[in-house]
């Protein structure tokens, strides 16, 4: 096992490569701004221009522009300086990724209870009403837009803009302090980041379980006379969950640099947004930066996700 | 011991589907005495299963009707609370399946789930739960069995597994074990090995042995008495050496027929039973084997026959067949003289309208209906192609 | 989003004009008349009589560019820039027309030749703690002589270059400019290269005038890039919050920027009143139409710029008292680049201005909310705008005026006719290249566009491109013969008409290479001498010859202005409030809060 994550973490190392390789290529490919031109602001000469593009090192060839920048970045976790405003990428990226790291995985939490529950639920009593109740609601949540449902429950349940002041609105967030107050800040953002996954994973457990219930090894716990309740929690649900923890890794770890629309519409200072303003003002650095720690994000999880599967599922060995 | 340890009473068990009713057990009787073993035969479908699955109370779903009694220690299952049949489930009825891979919960170490058995009915510590599976481990034949406890199930080999599966049966010393085509899934050399488990842990353990397959060759080690079901019903019970030596059914001779056997001779072909089982949500009229009978008669097909004596002097040996007892008799000779079917139809005549015992109380024959109307002689072949046929099974 | 992409594509716009004259007008002398403000709060006479105390917030959907007042060039930037430090020259609420002396004692001395600009500056003026000294003459010099630094990397060169020995190109380190003289420790004296002193005034309202203490500043202005953007000496009656090293705390790039009171500011010296005792900028406020609810439910809130416009007509209606319109000062026009045929007939092109539907466009841009129909180029506010006929335009000119927003077929058609088209509808064969942004609105308003002129007979062909390659690929290369490019706007820098009109129609000033702002290769002699001349004048005559330039060009029929922007502000219930001129947003210096 320990060779096993130590050979992931290497080609990690190598996939990291490639992927700022790739993203240093599609950024001088394709047709975005000049940097250079864009951090000279309105009006510049063209000699502000060149004395910028030297600053930034632009004006240097591609390779030696890749070289460099790889090289402070495994030799000094180094990612460069914002195109934009000369912050430092390291401390831009990790000031906002508690931030994402928090909302993501409070919402997991919460996708994941209750999509569990709603699936079991929907499963041991399927065809019924409340089996179809619960299951035409997910469908509603699945196909409901996260920018529309963040709005639409502000606009209701918002303590500032709200028809009922239940929730701390948007922005909250940034003002709450201490665990608690944060936790109260983000029920909303959390709720809505959760509502289409819950609905996802209710299906997703429901038709596992359904599936699993139909094992021999259901009837083998039935016939040792196991109460319905241990045989379905403990021999149906332990099967049928296995797959579902794999998705919300990997989910977990897309969501990382996917929460924009949740983290645009409560304001919170996430990472997703970070990279997405990055790449709309052309900001290259700090686009290598959040591609780097979002795809390592991602390559982290789906090792994660790997490492426990072979804990969950005792035939998978490396 | 007057009373028998298992006593099924007319047990019907039927499925409400959307395609029709499914009689999947359609009347059925039969006892099971203390430290006893009885076999169950039959083809897939013909509700050999289903029957002890009724009898764990594992097939009370919402669609099931089912009827009858089953008698277990004097009392009704079917009327029993759920509460009470947990307690017997795996307590005192245990059962094991044909594949001990899938029957595993592949997640768990066989330890867990030994334990889990062990204590689910008896109120003891896990420490002692531990050293129950160790014991019953080592009582099936695994070797280290206290350092198997922590192994998966796919550590272990096919057979292993099905040791595995008899330890967590018989953990809680049941008075009844149903063992469902516990081989079907084994090699034919590790299938020996088990089923010479179970005869010894039945003597062993005085447990009581149900043992369903499909195949005749299983029973025969194993148990004093055996049934034989088709199409959710008994067609012949007797003891073994009858059901081996004289059986009375065309259906149980074509279950021979189809196994290799060391009495036959060498040379005989091994004839597959003509034809596929029966639809059960469309019985054929009449005798249900009719499509599929090679000695069939145009009456057979309007009279459906019930368990009558044999008439060959064996109390214990009776059989739905509408032959008349001394052509089957005949016909069992050819057949084991050496004689293909079509061979010992030739030899043997056939009446047309004489009847077994069995007839009766088919008081009303059933008026034949167009799909069953077929050309008197062309017998079995022809009728496989009847309207029932094509709702297969 | 929208409202940040919206200010890239300007952004991006703006920053393709590579050289330059002084880029855009200014807006100090706007008139404002009876057009200014559309609702709400008007402007009103300096002191509002505001209640002192209390803290504003305002929810801004992006930062700063920069702090540093040699630096910033963008809206955002002067919102901070003005509370908190003092160029030589202000603009009040009230007067969009002309600047005050802020930081300077009076209105700069002009030499009778046009090429010295005297100013003297206040006494009694300190920077804010960590520096804690009195402002002198030499501060403003440093602030000139840094803007040129490599490692500051000031915006607008052109506006300045003019001064003697001012450098043409980016300085390593700080170098001395022998044009700026100070004589004294209040006296700052600039000697031009050229008798350009009116437009040279007009021009001191800009940060970078700002004094930047140079014994405090070096070690910041030493690095490259500089590193005075996180340690700011403020002058104004408020700071960003800082340590005592001068370290900017109260500065969170992207997140927010905490103001508070100057304890150095001496409200004796100063014509604004300073009410708020604190401000606080969200600068991450991304979603406009949660922050605009957010400002119009809550208390104590502005927001920075325009609400998306979806909730505009709401406003309209619902809460007329929260809201105030400004002209934004600038123009967005579709020019007509003389040089390429069809456009090369100017008769055609007269044609095409009658016959367009300017409401069409700025219905595809946004409606009326948006900003109002042009009738000509100087826009609302801005000085030369009631010269050139406010409002109503010119209504002389058949082809265009006040009547015809809608377009008149029956006027094209007569000019049609006039270049020998006797259906009334363009008859050649010449394909018009338009070039547009692959986005909204400029995709919506080409395809207006095209549409227009395809009514009119003529052949289009549409290439709908990257926003930043709309200019720097396309409309500034005249060699592309591009004969239409949708989507392009000037907009003022200061309050001056020649900046609003020379840079983007003098013939002389046309860039065969690349980098050409005048996208109608307009090159009319009558045009160029008559801004030498204008250039010149002074008072009420400049205003005049520049209202006259404007109509020359609309004789000319370079191009066809449509809008002229306005920006909508909003406010909370409790806040009053007043826009400044200068950058059309809330005056933050003029706000207060009702408690």
């Amino acid at each position: 096992m320990a060779s096993y994550i130590a050979r992931r973490l290497l080609w990690t190392v190598v996939l990291l490569l490639v992927i700022t390789a790739v993203t240093f290529l599609i950024f001088y490919v394709l047709p975005t701004a000049d940097p250079a031109a864009l951090r000279a602001g309105r009006d510049p000469s063209p000699e502000l221009i060149k004395v910028i593009r030297h600053q930034l090192g632009l004006d240097q060839s591609l390779p030696s522009q890749y070289w460099n920048y790889t090289k402070a970045l495994f030799l000094h976790f180094d990612f460069g300086d914002s195109f934009i405003n000369n912050t430092s990428v390291k401390s831009l990226i990790f000031d906002r990724l508690p931030n994402t790291i928090f909302l993501v995985l409070g919402a997991a939490v919460i996708w994941f209870v209750a999509g569990v529950t709603i699936g079991i639920v929907s499963a041991v009593r399927r065809g019924s009403f409340w089996d179809r109740l619960l299951m035409g609601g997910a469908l509603v949540l699945i196909s409901a837009p996260v920018y529309w449902l963040g709005l639409l429950s502000l606009y209701l349940f918002s303590d500032d803009i709200g028809r009922f002041h239940i929730f701390p609105g948007s922005g909250a967030y940034q003002d709450a302090h201490g665990f608690f107050a944060k936790c109260w800040a983000l029920m909303m953002p959390w709720l809505v980041l959760s509502a289409a996954f819950s609905a996802i994973y209710a299906r997703l457990l429901r038709s596992n379980l359904l599936e699993t219930m139909g094992e021999d090894y259901i009837r083998t716990a039935r016939a040792k006379g196991l109460p319905e309740r241990r045989v379905i929690l403990r021999h149906g649900v332990r099967s049928a969950i296995t797959p579902v923890i794999t998705v919300l890794g990997l989910d977990i770890g897309i969501l990382m640099g996917g929460a924009i629309l949740t983290e645009t519409v409560f304001n919170i200072d996430g990472i997703g947004r970070l990279a997405f303003d990055a790449i709309q003002r052309g900001d290259l650095a700090t686009i290598q930066g959040t591609t780097i720690v979002l795809a390592a994000g991602v390559a982290l999880m789906s090792l994660v996700v790997d490492v426990i599967y072979a804990f969950l599922d005792p035939r998978v060995r490396y | 011991m007057a009373q028998p340890l298992l006593e099924v009473k007319d047990l019907s068990v039927h499925f409400e589907t959307e395609d029709g009713l499914v009689r999947a057990v359609d009347g059925i009787s039969y006892t099971v005495e203390r430290g006893r073993a009885l076999g169950i035969v039959g083809e897939s479908g013909s509700g050999k299963s289903v029957s002890s699955m009724t009898v764990m109370g594992l097939s009370r779903a919402s669609n099931a009707r089912i009827s009858g009694q089953i008698l277990f220690d004097g009392k009704d299952l079917l009327n029993a609370s759920e509460q009470e049949m947990r307690r017997i489930r795996g307590g005192e009825i245990a059962m094991i399946f044909q594949d001990p891979l899938s029957s595993l919960h592949p997640f768990y170490k066989i330890g867990d789930q030994l334990i889990e058995a062990h204590r689910s009915h008896n109120d003891v510590s896990k420490a002692q739960a531990r050293d129950r599976a160790a014991e019953m481990l080592g009582l099936v034949g695994i070797p280290d069995p206290r350092g198997r406890l922590d192994s998966y199930p796919h550590e272990f080999s096919g057979g292993m597994r099905q040791r595995v599966m008899i330890a967590m049966a018989l953990i809680n010393d049941p008075k009844l074990l149903i063992a469902d085509e516990p081989t079907t899934a084994l090699d034919v050399t590790v299938q020996a090995q088990i089923l010479e488990l179970i005869q010894r842990l039945q003597s062993e353990l005085d447990t009581a042995v149900v043992m369903i397959t499909h195949d005749l060759g299983v029973v025969a080690e194993v148990t004093e008495e055996i049934v034989v079901m088709y199409a959710g019903r008994i067609v012949e019970h007797g003891s073994a050496e009858t059901i081996f030596g004289a059986p009375q059914h065309p259906y149980t001779w074509g279950l021979l027929r189809s196994i290799p056997r060391l009495d036959t001779p060498r040379d005989q072909e091994l004839v597959p039973i003509y034809g596929r089982p029966p639809s059960l949500i469309n019985r054929p009229t009449g005798c249900a084997f009719h499509p599929r009978c090679p000695y069939v008669r145009e009456a057979h097909k309007r009279v459906d026959p019930e368990l009558a004596p044999a008439g060959n002097g064996d109390d214990g040996h009776t059989v739905a067949c509408l032959l008349p007892a001394k052509t089957r008799q005949a016909l069992w000779g050819a057949l084991s003289a050496g004689s293909s079917p079509e061979e010992a139809r030739e030899e043997v005549p056939i009446p047309e309208h004489e009847m077994s015992p069995s007839a009766h109380g088919a008081t009303d024959a059933a008026t034949p209906t167009g799909a069953a109307a077929v050309e008197e002689d062309g017998g079995a072949v022809a009728a496989g192609s009847s309207g029932e046929e094509t709702h297969g099974a | 989003m929208t409202r940040s992409s919206l200010r890239f594509l300007l952004v991006g716009m703006l920053a393709a004009l590579a050289f330059v004259v002084a880029a855009c007008g200014g807006d100090s002398n706007s008139s404002s008349s009876s057009d200014s403000s559309s609702s709400g709060g008007s402007a009103q006479s300096t002191d509002t009589g505001g209640q002192n105390g209390g803290k504003l917030t305002m929810l801004a959907s992006s930062d700063v560019d920069y702090l540093d007042p040699g630096h910033t060039y963008y809206t955002m930037g002067y919102d901070v820039l003005l509370p908190t430090n003092r160029p030589l020259y202000s603009f009040t609420p009230d007067d969009a027309e002309k600047p005050v002396p802020d930081l300077a004692e009076s209105d700069p001395q002009i030499s009778k030749d046009q090429k010295t600009v005297t100013v003297k500056i206040k006494k009694g003026i300190k920077y804010a703690p960590p520096v804690n000294r009195a402002v002198t003459s030499k501060d403003v010099k440093y602030a000139f002589e840094r803007f040129f630094s490599a490692n500051v990397g000031g915006q607008y060169p052109g506006y300045f270059q003019g001064i003697e020995g001012a450098p043409t190109k980016p300085t390593t380190g700080v170098k001395p400019i022998s044009g700026i003289e100070t004589p004294d420790d209040q006296t700052v004296v600039f000697h031009l290269k050229d008798p350009t002193a009116v437009a040279f005034s007009a021009a001191l309202v800009m940060p970078i005038t700002v004094p930047v203490p140079e014994d405090y500043a070096k070690e910041f202005d030493a690095k490259n890039p500089s590193t005075y953007n996180t340690h700011v000496a403020f002058t104004g009656p408020y700071m960003v919050e800082n340590d005592s090293s001068g370290n900017l705390t109260g500065y969170k790039p992207g997140k927010s920027i905490s103001i508070v009171r100057n304890p150095n500011w001496d409200k004796s010296t100063d014509y604004r009143p300073a009410y708020l005792d604190s401000i606080f900028i969200r600068t991450n406020a991304t979603d406009a139409n949660v922050a605009a609810r957010q400002v119009i439910d809550g208390q104590s809130m502005i927001l920075d710029t325009n609400p998306p416009s979806n909730i505009l007509a709401d406003l309209v209606t619902k809460i007329k008292d929260q809201y105030t319109t400004v002209p934004s000062g600038g123009y967005r026009y579709f020019p007509m680049n003389t040089e390429v045929p069809p456009f090369d007939n100017i008769n055609v092109r007269k044609a095409v201005m009658a016959g367009f539907s300017r409401e069409a466009a700025r219905t595809a841009r946004g409606g009326k909310y948006v900003g109002d129909i042009a009738t000509h180029w100087l826009p609302p506010n801005f000085p030369g705008f009631d010269e050139a006929g406010g409002l109503k335009g010119f209504p002389d000119l058949d082809y265009f005026n006040a009547d015809n927003e809608d377009g008149n077929m029956q006027i094209a058609a007569k000019y049609f006719k006039a270049a020998g088209m006797s259906s009334g509808h363009y008859e050649g064969n010449d394909e018009i290249l338009m070039v547009g942004a692959n986005v909204d609105p400029g995709k919506a308003q080409a395809e207006v566009a095209k549409n227009q002129l395809e009514k009119m007979g003529f052949k289009v062909r549409l290439r709908l491109v990257p926003q930043d390659a709309v200019y720097t690929d396309w409309c500034q290369v005249p060699s592309k013969k591009v004969g239409m490019c949708v989507g392009a706007g000037w907009f003022k820098d200061f309050a001056d008409p020649q900046s609003m009109l020379e840079p983007v129609f003098k013939g002389s000033l046309i860039n065969r290479s690349s980098g050409n702002i005048n996208y109608s290769m307009l090159n009319d002699p009558k045009v160029d001498a008559a801004m030498d001349k204008a250039a010149l004048a002074t008072g009420e005559d400049r205003l005049k010859q520049w209202a006259a330039i404007d109509k020359m060009i609309l004789q000319d029929a370079a191009g066809i202005p449509f809008i002229w922007d306005k920006t909508t502000l909003v406010r909370s219930k409790n806040v009053k409030s007043v826009p400044n001129p200068y950058i059309a947003l809330w005056d933050m210096s003029f706000t207060s809060i009702q408690q």
